[in-house]
């Protein structure tokens, strides 16, 4: 035994070493690639493909059911008959064929000798021309000689190519005679199986095989595995990772193998379709697959392969605790940009759906958006492109209208007064309710009303000049239009302006008929508009509107207003632009009037209320509240959850805020001054998330341009119509842009609603309209309902004759006097129809007092002026398929003319006539045209 | 021998086919105070008021003289249920007359023609509010002028108006099958040849509401089915 060399090391160790590395190694080895093979998506797309391979099977059996079986066995049989008669005639097919070998070989030698010609032809005749060209005739002329000699010998070959093709053509068709019935056949056979010949290729796919499972196989799924991730590549949209952008890669249909397919609609998810492939996905739809990929929309992190990883969202607490238990669901509470739950999905469209009203199909989007409009929300939050207006009264000359009184009750509790007011509770909130915040309360809103009478002019105000009488107020209340934008005693269609409830415990009697004669006297700005109201009328409606109370209001005893918490409100409102001592010597100068006007105009400015108000003295200031124009894009880090427990995402947080705007002080300790200030507005959970989906909306998307939807010259337009329609509630009464008129569900006799205007742009001329517009005038008389006076800016009436051309297709045509082009015979016929048919019994300019309401209609000297000439032959022909319910009959139905006599009997001509003399009518032609007495 | 049992078998089975249907005949009652009598002024159109010389009536509640109801439409609720019947091909007459409608109240099966005509030398335009079927309004300007129109769909009752003359109204009840009647002078309907069966029949008042009576008819037996409406 050769002794021991020294060495540095222990080979004995270092062998143990080694081994236990080894095992270690090979351990983690078959960890990885056990790992590897059991990876989350893999498990997916195994139970995918079992799922389909089982739906496909039973979808083979359905369209085995639905071939036609007689046929193909009647194919079948002729099949093996033809296939008989071939086998019979093997001998004499072998030989004709081998024979059809032998001339294609001889056709195959001719082609080429044939060819080899045309090609010597060909250079020759380069040559000929480059010499000539040179004028080098002298070398020119051999090859002018070659070619001509050869011509002749290239036509022969031709004519030798023909023949041999003959010749296989015969020889073919010889064959064909036993064999082509074999293949028509089983084309024909074929054809009749093509729906289960792809079932069984569908079948096939998705059989698992022994190839596939060694494909897949750990340690060789390298090579070629069927089980793959699946991704979209989205070319021209980027991920922004914070510090760097990494193009955009969607994973998402790894899992969701169906996304896009059609007829997996109930499939078990992740597999199941896309429930809208008409506008999503499909290569035909707006927003294909590989152009926007899932997480444009969906968000969410889509290189992700696991269902956590992907950053789902649950819609509910029940959901998140389902999906926790199914796939083992955790929220990812680091990863910034989490899946937004299916409800508010439509926040993702005003990525590229910008500068547009209303998106198509996001309805609570739009609804957000509308609320947020109609609650003024962009009063205090500026929204970049969102035009602003301010929703509440105007409080310039608020002295004139009540006093100070009520506006103590009602900042104390504005429901209390109206339960459906727009007004939030701003003050006694949850933030503010511990005794000493209700001290400060008082002294705020003693000081806001001070503040208010103080800094309101009087405004000139008429007293009603005759006795109003309650009753037929109510009437007028119901009739003339109130309720297309206020709710009054139990109707309620409207809750546009406020509801007509307890005036009498509100406002003075002579602002109230003042306000309804004019209301544009008092306050420029207000969308009341004027209904033209006799005295008499105005007299009645205030009579009615004052005679409502509101007792329990009226008995409402204001907080006591300490007049220490005054002091002490002025001197901190002073402290802060100065010192303390100052502030202290300077509140010894000030009257207690001058305390509480002061604290009244430093809480108007803390609370922002010329956000919805008129307020003097503030007609400069700066809204209050957050900007929101990019509100959806704050990290989630900056919304400040407190200790309100709510899911942690930026849904969850809005939502709550809407829900509830002081929550988020809860449990925390804040100065007076420094609570939270966001008025409390009373929404439901709904209207909360339809909000919250809004400001979701409110986003910095980096779309390119050329992705995003830019609205043409004529969709913007209809956008601003459709923005003043919404403002100034033109669907309150009318029915317009596919809403119904919202008052016209009251009633049930079709003609005393007011008048459909759907297809108004393709009826009446743009002239007309805008006139009518600006100051209208009567067209139904019959009608109760008025069309008010609005007062429109020249801007707002052109972009509302716009609004009306382009939703019925109608190119704007400034014609002045668009006169259809007729002959004095149509004229005269046309004169002849109108008597006969007796047109003026209904169309009257001056109806006779007494006449029932739906004894009328518009008077037809209107016409002219008024109507496009084509819209007319359309009325005429079929009246009831334009407005539906008209009082308007058909004078010829289903095309069949009631004078057969007139202008051939035909409906087309009459129709004519008539409009032809409508447009020439004159008012003096009616008083020549009574009606006449047909003889028995 | 055979020949005669053929005609002995269709005798049977023409004779079985009438012993399995039986008439219905009934009243419309009425109790309490008949509603006071409203005239129509037509002064609004000279040539409707140059037609009468005697005062007109509304027709909303017509009291005859034995206390029973004029105008009741009867017709059959239930039973008939899952049983087709071809549309009658004989028109409904529809006129108006006077400025009138006549009549009133009428029927008319599904598909079954309505032909309305004007007897008037005015303009009438006949208005049909129908719900179930398509709504129509055709104008009539010509005196004798005819129209033929149908219902597609079952309703109890289509309101019928003229818009020119307001007062002018009439209901027509539309219905899938032949067994309906209209009370007249006397406040009696007869609905004929209902088949074996029990029913609810139901009358129908423009004032004062609906009734349902059941009935059973059997082997050729007539049926009464009596209502009573109160005022």
């Amino acid at each position: 035994m050769p002794p021991k060399k020294p060495s540095l090391y222990s080979l004995d160790k270092t062998t143990v070493a080694f081994a236990l590395a080894s095992v270690i190694l090979v351990i983690g080895l078959v960890w990885m690639v056990l790992q590897d093979s059991t990876r989350e998506w893999k498990g997916w797309q195994r139970k995918f493909m079992t799922y389909m391979h089982e739906k496909s099977v039973a979808e083979r059996d359905q369209t085995l059911k639905a071939v036609n079986q007689g046929e193909l066995k009647r194919l079948q049989t002729e099949l093996d008959q033809a296939k008989a008669v071939v086998k019979e005639r093997q001998k004499d097919i072998r030989k004709a064929q081998k024979e059809l070998d032998i001339i294609n070989t001889r056709q195959i030698k001719i082609k080429t000798s044939y060819q080899n010609l045309k090609q010597f032809q060909d250079s020759d005749r380069y040559y000929y021309e480059e010499d000539e060209e040179h004028h080098e005739k002298e070398k020119a002329e051999p090859y002018a000689k070659a070619m001509e000699a050869r011509a002749k010998e290239i036509a022969e070959w031709k004519n030798k190519l023909e023949d041999v093709e003959a010749e296989q053509a015969a020889k073919q068709s010889e064959i064909n005679q036993w064999t082509g019935k074999v293949t028509e056949l089983e084309r024909e056979k074929a054809r009749l199986e093509r729906d289960v010949t792809t079932v069984e290729t569908k079948i096939k796919n998705f059989t698992p095989t022994l190839a596939k499972e060694i494909l897949n196989a750990p340690m060789l799924d390298f090579i070629h595995p069927t089980l793959q991730v699946q991704q979209i590549v989205v070319e021209k949209l980027q991920d922004d990772y914070y510090f760097a952008k990494a193009q955009k890669v969607d994973r998402c249909i790894t899992c969701h193998l169906g996304i896009d397919q059609k007829g997996l609609e109930d499939a078990p998810q992740p597999f199941r379709t896309h429930p809208n492939l008409d506008l999503y996905l499909s290569s035909n739809s707006p927003h294909k697959m590989e152009e926007f990929g899932c997480t444009t929309c969906h968000g969410g992190s889509g290189q992700s392969v696991s269902f956590t990883t992907a950053a789902h969202t649950p819609r509910s607490p029940a959901q998140a605790a389902e999906w926790h238990k199914k796939y083992g669901w955790e929220s990812l509470d680091y990863w910034a940009d989490k899946m937004l739950p299916l409800n508010h999905v439509e926040a993702s469209c005003a990525k590229c759906h910008t500068g547009a009203v209303e998106v198509p199909q996001a309805p609570q989007l739009n609804e957000g958006r509308r609320l947020a409009a109609e609650f003024g929300c962009f009063g205090c939050h500026k929204v970049e492109g969102v035009e602003r207006w301010k929703v509440g009264p105007d409080l310039q000359h608020i002295q004139s209208k009540l006093d100070a009184d009520w506006i103590v009750r009602w900042l104390h509790n504005p429901k209390e007064f109206r339960h459906s007011t727009k007004m939030p509770q701003i003050f006694d909130v949850e933030n503010t309710s511990d005794p000493e915040s209700l001290d400060k309360n008082a002294a705020a809103i003693a000081g806001i009303a001070a503040y208010l009478m103080k800094h309101s002019d009087p405004i000139a105000l008429t007293a009603p000049s005759a006795a109003g009488d309650s009753e037929k107020g109510k009437k007028l209340v119901e009739e003339i239009g109130c309720l297309g934008c206020h709710t009054s005693q139990g109707f309620s269609a409207n809750h546009h302006g406020p509801e007509l409830t307890g005036m009498g415990s509100k406002v003075k009697t002579d602002w109230l008929f003042s306000w309804l004669k004019d209301p544009k006297h008092y306050s420029p700005g207000t969308r009341m508009p004027n209904l033209r109201l006799s005295d008499q009328e105005a007299a009645d409606i205030t009579a009615f509107l004052m005679s409502d109370r509101n007792e329990k209001f009226e008995g409402i005893r204001a907080p006591y207003v300490k007049p220490e918490v005054v002091s002490s409100m002025t001197v901190e409102f002073l402290s802060s632009t100065m010192r303390h001592e100052d502030a202290e010597k300077k509140l010894t100068e000030m009257s207690p009037e001058d305390q509480l006007e002061f604290i009244g105009s430093k809480m108007i400015a803390h609370q922002g209320c010329f956000g919805c108000h008129d307020i003097k003295g503030f007609e400069d200031a700066k809204p209050i509240g957050v900007e929101l124009t990019y509100e959806g894009s704050k990290d989630l880090s900056k919304f400040d959850f407190g200790f309100v427990n709510v899911p942690r995402t930026k849904q969850d947080w809005i939502a709550q805020k809407i829900r509830n705007p002081r929550g988020y002080d809860h449990g925390k300790v804040k100065p007076y001054f420094e609570k939270l200030k966001m008025p409390h507005f009373g929404f439901t959970d709904e209207q909360a998330n339809a909000l919250a989906t809004f400001v979701l909306s409110l986003q910095k998307a980096d779309i390119p341009m050329d992705m995003r939807k830019t609205l043409t010259e004529t969709e913007k337009e209809t956008e601003t119509g459709r923005l003043i329609v919404q403002k100034m509630n033109c669907q309150g009464c009318h029915t317009v842009d596919g809403v119904d008129g919202r008052v016209r569900a009251m009633m049930t006799d079709a003609g005393a609603m007011p008048p459909v205007l759907t297809g108004e742009g393709k009826k009446v001329k743009e002239a007309w309209l805008y006139h009518f517009l600006k100051a209208p005038v009567t067209i139904r008389p019959w009608l109760h309902y008025r069309m008010p006076t609005f007062e429109f800016h020249d801007k707002d009436l052109t972009s509302l004759v716009s609004y009306f051309n382009h939703l019925s297709d109608v190119p704007a045509r400034y014609v002045a006097d668009e006169l259809p082009q007729t002959t004095p015979e149509m004229l005269k016929e046309g004169k002849n129809l109108f008597e006969q048919l007796q047109c003026i019994k209904c169309h009257k300019s001056n109806p006779e007092p007494g006449l029932s309401a739906s004894f009328l209609a518009p008077d037809l000297v209107m016409a002219k002026n008024r109507l496009r000439p084509d819209w007319i032959l359309d009325w005429l022909k079929d009246p009831q398929a334009v407005q539906e319910g008209t009082m308007m009959p058909a004078f010829w139905p289903e095309g069949a003319s009631p004078l057969p006599d007139v202008l051939e009997g035909s409906a087309d001509k009459q129709v004519q006539a008539v409009r032809d003399y409508l447009m020439a009518f004159h008012p003096e032609e009616e008083k020549k045209a009574p009606v006449p007495e047909t003889k028995a | 021998m055979k020949k005669f049992m053929f005609v002995l078998m269709a005798g049977l089975f023409v004779c079985s086919q009438a012993a399995l249907a039986g008439n219905v005949t009934g009243s419309a009652a009425f109790s309490g105070t008949a509603p006071a009598k409203t005239e129509i002024v037509m002064a609004a159109d000279p040539t409707c008021a140059s037609l009468h010389t005697e005062p007109v009536y509304t027709e909303e509640a017509v009291v005859n003289s034995n206390n029973t109801l004029k105008n009741v439409f009867v017709y059959v609720k239930t039973g008939l249920e899952g049983k087709t019947f071809p549309a009658a091909t004989t028109p409904v007459s529809f006129d108006q007359n006077g400025c009138h409608y006549m009549p009133h109240v009428t029927g008319v099966m599904v598909g079954q023609p309505l032909e309305i005509i004007n007897s008037d030398s005015t303009l009438h335009n006949v208005h049909s509010l129908a719900k179930e079927s398509k709504e129509f309004n055709l104008g009539m300007p010509i005196k004798g002028m005819k129209i033929k129109k149908t219902f597609e769909k079952p309703e109890i009752m289509v309101k019928m108006k003229c818009d020119v003359h307001p007062w002018m109204n009439a209901y027509v009840g539309v219905v899938s099958n032949p067994f309906f009647a209209v009370t007249g002078e006397d406040g009696s309907f007869e609905i004929k040849d209902l088949p074996a069966g029990t029913y609810t029949l139901a009358a129908w008042h423009e004032t004062f509401g609906e009734q349902t009576a059941e009935v059973t008819v059997a082997d050729g037996q007539p049926a009464t089915a009596n209502f009573s409406f109160s005022g």
